[in-house]
């Protein structure tokens, strides 16, 4: 009983230390920074806004997803004001949670927008002075995994990161079998005739 | 090339093979050559293979030790449970009272969402809330990632197994896994769905959250619920909830009982999947706050007031089977069409045979962790039991005949209720149990660590490796030690945590047997002058078979040559 009251009290303690927590039954914004300035940032050099679309209409466009955003890449300069918009239109759980930011401005390195059902939220998030891409995604079971994956470029990003949609390719490949289309076969022929009649004709060449 | 005498190259392989199997072992040749010669000299069998490290194994990976105790939080009074990793109280605090009426840090302490479990309104004013809204959410455990091997989010069953599953589950917040770099599922997600006990004649909303990339349903099997958009079967009732979507089945039972719940689409997968679970209506009585989630299933830290009348504690027993063929076609691929077609029209249950077996979630060793029965001697505990599995559950406890007071949510009556120790369940199929431990010779004779298990022999195995399975036990306080585990008599369980134990790399009495004597046969090895000789004569032989082939090339080559001259001429 009394260790459920420590707990208790430990508990009310560590979720007000914890300033940048909105919670209700709407969802959930974790980890928001408005104006804590990032390392090598003299002050914030610009504004952004954004608005990301999150339900399975996003998945149209790229086969063999589920669930998808509205967009898959974002470019921010360093030192930036990020003004999100989350917005989902399933009548699930969905989640726009960025990882590998700063841990002295948010725990964990994580800046996390979650919403309980359809609705929208807005959530403020400042750019580090670094060039780095960043994942952002939603961590419900295998959502990520079916396409709710993007990628947050600051100061023009070090690289892509793997299986976005639309912006780049799996590292664990799904195998497919070959589309035995008349159409496609006869490409698959007359590449092989090619390959096969250039190097029996070199090796008559090389003879004479 | 200068040509080899054919005839004489076939003699010598002929006499080098007959010196080869000599050499080799004389008996083969000529059964009664030991008659001549005398037995055969003593050539020692080749020692044992070295005993394999286990390795330092955790038996119990606890967490939260201080969670085993007895809690009081928000006027809920939680039991004290012996599991190594015990639920998390304040997650029974809020299953109990309701997501919206414990407060803030109480429910920080948790994973769920606000409205997992929204309870209002005591219209009969009876004490406890009737408008009860319940949301579930699908997870799937160990499926396919495109970036990495690994599967995610994690889940093992057993050391080192982790079969593809999909799973209800109370609708929670945050991430899936445990954070970025440990990608084990959160607690909340896991096997088996989470048994959900609601009152008779609350005004009950389950509200599917299809969170999962296939479409669902819900079907109540068993409990007292209307037809229309309600029966949760595509082919009469309702139309699928697709990805993304919700379903909202509306009930109100009149009838009191264990029951379950399941998914209805493409159920010969889906069911075999795990999307099945209980699904309890506990009597109506006052000031009656049930406990909305068992996650894990097993003790229930807050049963009902009715059940309370009766007995001092109440477990969940939920028993599962695991086609590997089906279930590891998750991990096959991440594209869903792929995936539709391999499990709904490749895949055929028919000739499917079970693999693993699961008592709430885990084989055996893990069910050491948190599927024990812990008990007092004189006290009655109720046992729900359901067979998840598609074949006939034959549940034995050693040590103690129990009492069957419950067919499918049906009391039996008190007259006719039959007592024993082999309690048969068919799929689907639930029992409700009295276990007594009073030491009288029937119902228990005496305390101990007993064990519990389907006696069909080949559930008590991981793949065909024993111990594993269902097999858990029955334990007398007396004989846990201090991280809840059995203080057995028996063998040390160490090397069963190895996962090497279940992929058939480490004897199964490795640990008994200090010798050796049933340790692995290290090969045969090159010691005596007889070896020595057999590998030379068998290279001589290799070369004899080498100029052969040489020779029969030589002569097509000939053959080909004349022709050629032939036609050119």
């Amino acid at each position: 009983m009394r260790l459920a009251l420590i707990i208790l009290v430990l508990s009310i303690f560590s979720f007000n230390s914890q300033a940048s927590m909105r919670m209700g039954e709407w969802g959930m914004v974790m980890n928001e920074n408005l104006d804590n300035l990032p390392q090598g940032c003299n002050k914030i050099s610009g504004e952004e806004s954004i608005t990301v679309k999150a339900g399975k209409e996003y998945a149209k466009e790229f086969p063999g997803t589920i669930f998808g955003y509205s967009q898959h890449e974002f470019n921010f300069p360093k030192c930036t004001r990020v003004n999100v918009t989350f917005v989902n239109e399933d009548d699930i759980r969905h989640q726009f949670m960025i990882h590998g930011l700063p841990t002295y401005l948010h725990p964990q390195g994580m800046f996390h927008m979650e919403l309980y059902g359809r609705g929208e939220v807005n959530g403020v998030f400042i750019t580090p002075n670094t060039e780095r891409t960043y994942l952002a995604h939603c961590d419900v079971a295998q959502h990520m995994e079916k396409g709710m994956k993007a990628q947050v470029l600051v100061g023009g990003g070090n690289g892509d990161l793997p299986s976005v949609p639309g912006v780049s390719g799996q590292l664990n490949r799904d195998f497919y079998e070959l589309d035995t289309g008349i159409q496609n076969i006869i490409l698959i022929v007359i590449l092989l005739l090619l390959g096969f009649s250039s190097s029996v004709f070199f090796f008559i060449w090389n003879k004479k | 090339m200068k040509r080899f005498s054919v005839v004489g190259l076939l003699i010598s392989a002929i006499v080098l093979s007959v010196i080869a199997l000599f050499l080799y072992d004389p008996y083969l040749l000529y059964s009664r050559y030991f008659e001549y010669t005398g037995v055969p000299a003593y050539q020692a069998a080749p020692n044992s293979k070295p005993k394999p490290d286990i390795g330092q194994v955790t038996v119990c990976d606890e967490q939260y030790p201080e969670w085993r105790k007895k809690y009081k939080i928000g006027g809920v009074d939680i039991q004290a449970s012996d599991a190594c990793n015990p639920d998390n109280p304040f997650e029974v605090a809020a299953f109990v009272r309701g997501t919206n009426n414990v407060i803030m840090p109480v429910l920080m302490q948790t994973q769920l969402s606000d409205d997992a479990v929204v309870k209002t309104n005591d219209i009969d004013g009876d004490g406890d809330p009737d408008d009860i809204v319940i949301r579930i959410e699908i997870a799937e455990l160990n499926g396919r990632s495109p970036d990495d091997e690994e599967f995610v989010p994690g889940f093992e069953i057993a050391p080192g197994i982790r079969p593809g599953a999909w799973v209800f589950a109370p609708k929670s917040r945050g991430m899936a896994t445990v954070n970025r770099e440990d990608l084990t599922a959160n607690h909340l997600l896991r096997l088996p769905s989470a048994p959900i006990r609601v009152e008779e004649g609350d005004n009950v909303t389950l509200i599917l959250e299809n969170t999962h990339y296939f479409p669902h349903t819900v079907h109540l099997h068993g409990v007292d619920h209307t037809y229309e958009n309600n029966d949760g079967v595509p082919q009469t009732s309702e139309k699928m909830t697709m990805p993304g979507e919700q379903h909202v089945y509306k009930i109100k039972p009149r009838h009191a009982g264990t029951m379950m719940y399941h998914c209805h689409v493409q159920v010969q997968v889906h069911f075999m999947m795990g999307l099945q679970g209980f699904f309890i209506v506990e009597e109506n009585k006052p000031n009656n706050w049930v406990q909305t989630f068992n996650v894990g299933a097993g003790k229930v830290r807050k049963p009902s007031v009715g059940v309370m009348e009766d007995y001092a504690q109440e477990y969940d027993l939920h028993y599962q089977a695991i086609d590997t063929e089906l279930n590891n076609l998750i991990q096959t691929s991440n594209d869903p069409r792929q995936l539709a077609k391999r499990m709904n029209r490749l895949y055929d249950i028919t000739d499917g045979t079970d693999d693993y077996f699961m008592l709430n979630g885990r084989s055996f060793p893990y069910t050491l962790r948190e599927s024990l029965i812990t008990v007092e001697p004189d006290q009655h505990t109720k046992l729900r039991v359901l067979n998840g599995t598609p074949e006939t559950l034959s549940l034995h406890t050693h040590g103690h005949k129990a009492t069957i007071t419950a067919y499918d949510g049906v009391d039996v009556n008190p007259l006719a209720q039959v007592t024993r120790d082999v309690y048969a369940l068919s799929a689907a199929q639930r029992v409700d149990l009295d276990l007594y431990t009073k030491d009288d010779g029937l119902h228990s004779y005496g305390e101990g660590a007993w064990l519990l298990h389907d006696h069909a022999e080949r559930a008590i195995t991981n793949n065909g490796i024993a111990p594993g399975g269902n097999v858990s036990q029955i334990v007398y306080r007396k004989y846990l030690n201090k991280h809840a585990m059995p203080n057995g008599q028996g063998e040390d369980v160490s090397a069963y945590f190895n996962p090497d134990y279940y992929t058939g790399d480490i004897p199964s009495w490795t640990l008994a047997d200090t010798f050796g004597f049933f340790d692995d046969v290290s090969g045969r090895s090159v010691e005596t002058y007889k070896d020595v000789l057999l590998l030379i004569v068998l290279g001589m032989l290799l070369g004899v078979l080498f100029l052969l082939f040489n020779s029969l090339y030589s002569f097509l080559h000939g053959i080909a040559v004349k022709l050629k001259d032939r036609s050119s001429s």
